[in-house]
């Protein structure tokens, strides 16, 4: 882990609200666990506290974030350009375990692709992905991705699967075997409950990224906690203990 | 080389920076970047008597030139915090100061006694922001009479220096400071956080409600000191805002003995060590020997 000065290389407006940032770093990043994070600072002197952003992609030098235009912090950064400096403190927290299992199952909704994106690729041989969206155009968040088995629902039904991704999950769910399947998730809190109520009967062993509001990423203030079954300190910190969880395990 | 060391209770610190309690974790999170020693004291969490869970979130939120922050005092208890921390200080030989509080006088005066005298913990910080549930939620830092009474009951009860560490949410602070001294105080942290809230207008409800740190409140700090330090005697830690070495000049000029730094260290994690080694280059450069010669500069 590390606090690393970086330039902005681009900027890319992909469609609608979502952007992708590729920084160059002064010095590379530690090694990076899929799911980890950064720290990013804002570009300019308008916003206060950094933001936490998944790692997207990097090599060496190069890493990538991509985000979604959200509130100030989000938008400040979606103005920034080519050569703006910055700093990224990470990687961060804890990542995805990637056990050895004849299914890896990737479900991710909406940004949620940008939580998962290094996962997939590390997996592609394995995965199967189910991705949810708005409509056929956000299908460009997909990217490069290369994957064994993509299944896609747009809630307007311009690509894929009518509806949400969870009633798509829910229309396989029956192919796949609890004992030899890993899933993966990262999306909004609906997706999450809306994932844990499938896998009730079914049982499967999952892990989600969460999302919370931070001040420092370090596990040093405490304000980014997520309520677990833990009976003696229910409050777990998403940047400490997490951003990924045993869905089994926190309070959605 | 400037001397950057200051005495605090019969203890040399080897610099005057400390962080800002419930800002710096249990003290173990910040290694990976720098350690801990290279402050003059570590400053832990708000500890209490018993473990407490803290409140839902959302626990941060960010205003213009800082943050609320209602974080509700998670903590794992003065006892787990002995047995889980205090190794890692002892392992270092470093200073620490136990900040700490309760919801009743009763719990103040039960944690305190909890807090075994150690050689390395130079200072028992209470957090009179807390609030009294036996008085209306009202905080304990308030009311002058109250802050008397609790410090003296605490004093009775510890043999460790007692720092009151106050509120900026009352009327005159100095009567409140003048108070904690009466009580027997041996020192003063200044200040807290400063209560605030936002509002979410497009859901019409209130985003969060709680304290406000960063440098909005600098001077708010700054005042506070300078008007402590006439009415007492005893030294002043002085928090509230400090981003860097020139906000710290501000803060010893004003009287302070000490520093802490909070919410700083969230926007660069690297606050606390660049403003030790700007503070001493800075005396360097301009003739001081000795920050002490810094303290109550402003004052006349
Ligand atoms: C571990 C982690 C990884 C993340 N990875 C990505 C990513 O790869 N791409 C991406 O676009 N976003 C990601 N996020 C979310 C991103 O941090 C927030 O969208 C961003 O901080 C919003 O900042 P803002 O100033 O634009 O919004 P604000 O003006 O602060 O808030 C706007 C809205 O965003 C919500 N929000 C604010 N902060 C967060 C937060 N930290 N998490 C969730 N919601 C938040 C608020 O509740 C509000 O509704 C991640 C969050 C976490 C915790
Ligand atoms: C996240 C957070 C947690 C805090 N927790 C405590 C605490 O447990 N006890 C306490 O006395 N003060 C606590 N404070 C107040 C700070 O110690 C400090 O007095 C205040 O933040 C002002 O300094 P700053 O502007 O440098 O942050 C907390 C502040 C923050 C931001
Ligand atoms: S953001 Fe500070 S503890 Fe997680």
């Amino acid at each position: 882990m590390d606090d690393i000065e970086a330039k902005i290389i681009t900027n890319r407006n992909i469609v609608k609200d979502y952007f992708l940032l590729r920084l160059r770093l002064a010095r590379p990043l530690g090694t990076v666990v899929p799911g980890q994070f950064v720290m990013l600072k804002i570009p300019g002197n308008t916003v206060f506290l950094r933001r936490p952003f998944s790692i997207y992609d990097y090599k060496r030098d190069v890493m990538s974030i991509m985000y979604k235009v959200k509130g100030s912090g989000t938008l400040a950064l979606s103005n920034a350009v080519k050569g703006d400096s910055t700093m990224v403190l990470g990687p961060l927290g804890r990542g995805f375990n990637i056990y050895n299992k004849p299914n890896h199952i990737v479900v991710a909704g909406g940004i949620g692709i940008a939580g998962v994106h290094l996962l997939i690729k590390k997996i592609k041989a394995n995965a199967h992905v189910f991705y949810g969206c708005t409509d056929e155009k956000e299908l460009l968040l997909l990217n490069d991705l290369k994957m064994q088995d993509k299944y896609i629902s747009t809630i307007d039904g311009s690509y894929g699967y009518k509806g949400n991704v969870i009633d798509l999950f829910r229309t396989r769910l029956k192919d796949y075997n609890a004992r030899d399947t890993q899933v993966y998730a990262c999306g909004p809190e609906g997706m999450l409950k809306g994932l844990k109520h499938a896998l009730e009967s079914h049982r499967a062993p999952c892990q989600v990224l969460v999302e919370e509001r931070m001040a420092c990423g370090l596990g040093l203030c405490f304000g980014c906690v997520k309520k677990t079954l833990d009976e003696k300190e229910p409050y777990k910190r998403v940047c400490k203990e997490g951003p990924v969880f045993n869905l089994w395990q926190i309070c959605l | 080389m400037a001397d950057l060391s200051v005495n605090l209770f019969h203890n040399m610190l080897k610099n005057p920076v400390m962080n800002a309690s419930g800002t710096l974790g249990y003290g173990v999170e910040i290694e990976p970047l720098w350690k801990v020693e290279t402050m003059g004291a570590y400053v832990t969490k708000g500890l209490s008597l018993m473990p407490h869970q803290g409140n839902p979130t959302p626990r941060v939120w960010e205003v213009r030139w800082g943050m609320i922050n209602s974080i509700g005092l998670q903590n794992i208890g003065v006892e787990a915090f002995f047995r889980d921390y205090m190794p890692f200080f002892e392992q270092k030989n470093m200073p620490v100061i136990v900040n700490f509080f309760g919801f009743t006088e009763d719990e103040y005066i039960q944690c305190a006694k909890n807090i075994v005298p150690h050689r390395l913990i130079i200072g028992l910080e209470m957090n009179l922001s807390c609030p009294n549930i036996k008085a209306g939620g009202i905080s304990f830092g308030k009311e002058p009479e109250a802050v008397r009474r609790l410090i003296d009951r605490v004093k009775s009860s510890t043999n460790i220096p007692v720092i009151a560490k106050l509120t900026p949410e009352v009327d005159n602070i100095a009567d409140i400071a003048q108070a904690a001294y009466e009580g027997g105080a041996d020192g003063l942290t200044l200040i807290n956080t400063l209560p605030g809230a936002c509002i979410d207008t497009h859901e019409r409800a209130f985003k969060i409600r709680g304290g406000m740190s960063g440098p909005s409140l600098k001077p708010v700090a700054i005042k506070a000191i300078y008007e402590c330090r006439k009415r007492v005697p005893i030294p002043i830690i002085g928090a509230g805002g400090i981003m860097d070495y020139e906000d710290c000049l501000s803060f010893f000029m004003a009287g302070a003995t000490a520093i802490q730094v909070g919410t700083a260290t969230f926007v660069d994690p690297f606050a606390i060590p660049k403003i030790i080694q700007d503070l001493g280059d800075f005396l360097d450069k301009n003739g001081w020997d000795s920050v002490i010669d810094l303290i109550g500069a402003a004052c006349t």
